[in-house]
């Protein structure tokens, strides 16, 4: 009787817990296109061994182009009406000048030692989110007539899919300024887009979000891919594909490359939350496979590496 | 004295008859906006949160047509949506894209589409109900079509939706 209760109590409280779960929110960021910039001049270039390479020069677009700061100031308000404020880029990129300026300055108290940063931690530090909303508007002109192409993408920093999208060229204008025109573009597409974005968060609710898994090894480990274990000799490789049809949403995924030292799995379709009721992004998932590899009969040490929600990556030899 | 009684007695069979003509008019509007037998056409780009729309109606008297338009517009929004069109207007989907929504949640949508029902909240009349004289057209013996042009809060109607659990937000969920 005792125990009956007690797994009834059990029961009601995972259903609670399940019940009042949110899944990891993705962060959305509007940042203007490479095509943008470099028609409105705002690139940087250097000299990369010969080759000219041209980089969007974000800072310099904010600081110069108030049409960006109004457009983006809309689509930013327009989507917090909606309940999904959005990571506003101008002030992300003073936050990462803020920070890296701390840090240059920050030394312990009793060593005098600086803070510690890997060259990978170096190379984060960009202003980054799990979706992008990249915009791209163009002005039409024909004699004294005005007219505005606008075009509004998001792109999965992850999978680099484009999940939603807006776009569209608006009624000519004898007499409307450019923001006007630009406003009324915000106003007719930014519908459009959020229900195509809904239309995403649908699917991923229904079918799990869908993230990209790299499997590498260290140089200096002495296996690979191919090598075989267990009692039926079965390549590691075959493995962790196993491994991902049992665990993936309805074994949901697509081994795109798969060689003796790299595999590379996209579309793979992963719970959003784990049995404790948890929400859980790609490098929680990918933790588990991470355990069985470094568990017998396997018995190989690795090291788990993360972008964001949607990418991981297990290297296989060690830490 | 029996002439006067006669009297009465005619203007009141008249009143009875007119009243039921009335009610027969209006439940045929009612049923027209079930079938979803109206048109809905993006008339400008409008305030921020809002739609303007002119709403296509039909009925025998103009005068039915006019007051349906209100509620036409509104269920145009929630289940028909319109394509784009001139004016720099683009497409809207309708804010309830689930096609079982309206059997599932038939009780709630009954008493909100109701006459005088909740969905007078989300809908005003623009250029103060005027209809323009080319949007008045006679399609048959016996029936009118009747252009409105009505300002819809999509935005609030969103909310509204919602917060009965009837459509999910973009937060819904995280």
């Amino acid at each position: 009787m005792k125990k009956n209760i007690i797994a009834l109590v059990g029961f009601l409280m995972l259903a609670v817990s399940f019940s009042f779960a949110q899944a990891k929110k993705p962060t959305i960021m509007v940042v203007p296109s490479d095509v943008w910039c470099n028609q409105n001049g705002y690139m940087l270039s250097y000299n990369n061994q010969g080759t000219i390479v041209k980089i969007p020069d974000y800072k310099r677009a904010f600081q110069e182009n108030a049409q960006v700061l109004q457009v983006i100031s809309q689509i930013n308000g327009m989507m917090a009406e909606r309940g999904f404020p959005l990571k506003n880029m101008e002030s992300a990129i003073k936050t990462l000048e803020s920070n890296a300026a701390e840090d240059n300055m920050r030394s312990s108290k009793d060593s005098g030692s600086g803070v510690s940063e890997s060259p990978i931690d170096a190379l984060k530090k960009v202003a980054k989110a799990d979706i992008i909303m990249q915009l791209t508007w163009t002005i039409n002109k024909t004699g004294p007539k005005k007219s505005i192409n606008f075009n509004l993408q998001g792109l999965d920093a992850y999978t680099d899919k484009q999940i939603a999208t807006a776009s569209g060229t608006g009624a000519p204008s004898f007499a409307a300024e450019v923001p006007v025109l630009l406003s009324e573009a915000v106003l007719s597409h930014m519908d459009n887009f959020s229900s195509s974005l809904q239309t995403h968060f649908d699917d991923m609710f229904e079918n799990g979000r869908e993230i990209i898994i790299r499997i590498q090894k260290w140089d200096d480990w002495d296996g690979d891919l191919e090598t075989e274990f267990g009692d039926d000799d079965e390549e590691l490789g075959i493995v962790i594909e196993d491994w991902l049809a049992d665990n993936a949403v309805k074994g949901r995924f697509n081994t795109t490359d798969m060689t003796a030292d790299m595999a590379l799995f996209e579309q793979v379709r992963i719970p959003l939350f784990n049995e404790k009721g948890r929400a859980i992004d790609a490098r929680r998932f990918v933790r588990e496979l991470s355990k069985k590899l470094k568990d017998a009969p396997f018995g190989i040490p690795n090291k788990v590496v993360m972008k964001g929600l949607g990418r991981a990556t297990i290297i296989l030899g060690g830490k | 004295m029996n002439k006067f009684i006669s009297k009465i007695g005619v203007i009141a069979v008249l009143l009875v008859c007119f009243s039921f003509n009335a009610n027969a008019q209006r439940k045929k509007a009612n049923r027209d906006t079930k079938e979803w037998r109206y048109d809905v056409e993006c008339e400008g780009i409008a305030k921020q949160g809002s739609k303007l729309v002119k709403v296509w109606s039909y009925s025998k008297n103009p005068k039915f047509a006019i007051e349906q338009a209100m509620k036409n517009a509104v269920h145009g929004m929630v289940f028909k949506g319109y394509s784009g069109g001139g004016n720099g207007c683009t497409s809207f989907k309708p804010l309830v894209t689930d096609v079982g929504a309206e059997s599932e949640h038939a009780v709630f949508f009954a008493d909100f589409f109701k006459d005088g029902g909740e969905f007078r909240k989300y809908v005003t009349a623009a250029a103060d109900g005027n209809i323009a004289p080319g949007d008045r057209l006679k399609v048959s013996k016996k029936e009118y079509k009747i252009g409105v042009v009505v300002n819809v809060s999509t935005d609030q109607l969103r909310k509204a939706l919602e917060a009965k659990g009837i459509i999910r937000g973009l937060s819904s969920g995280f």
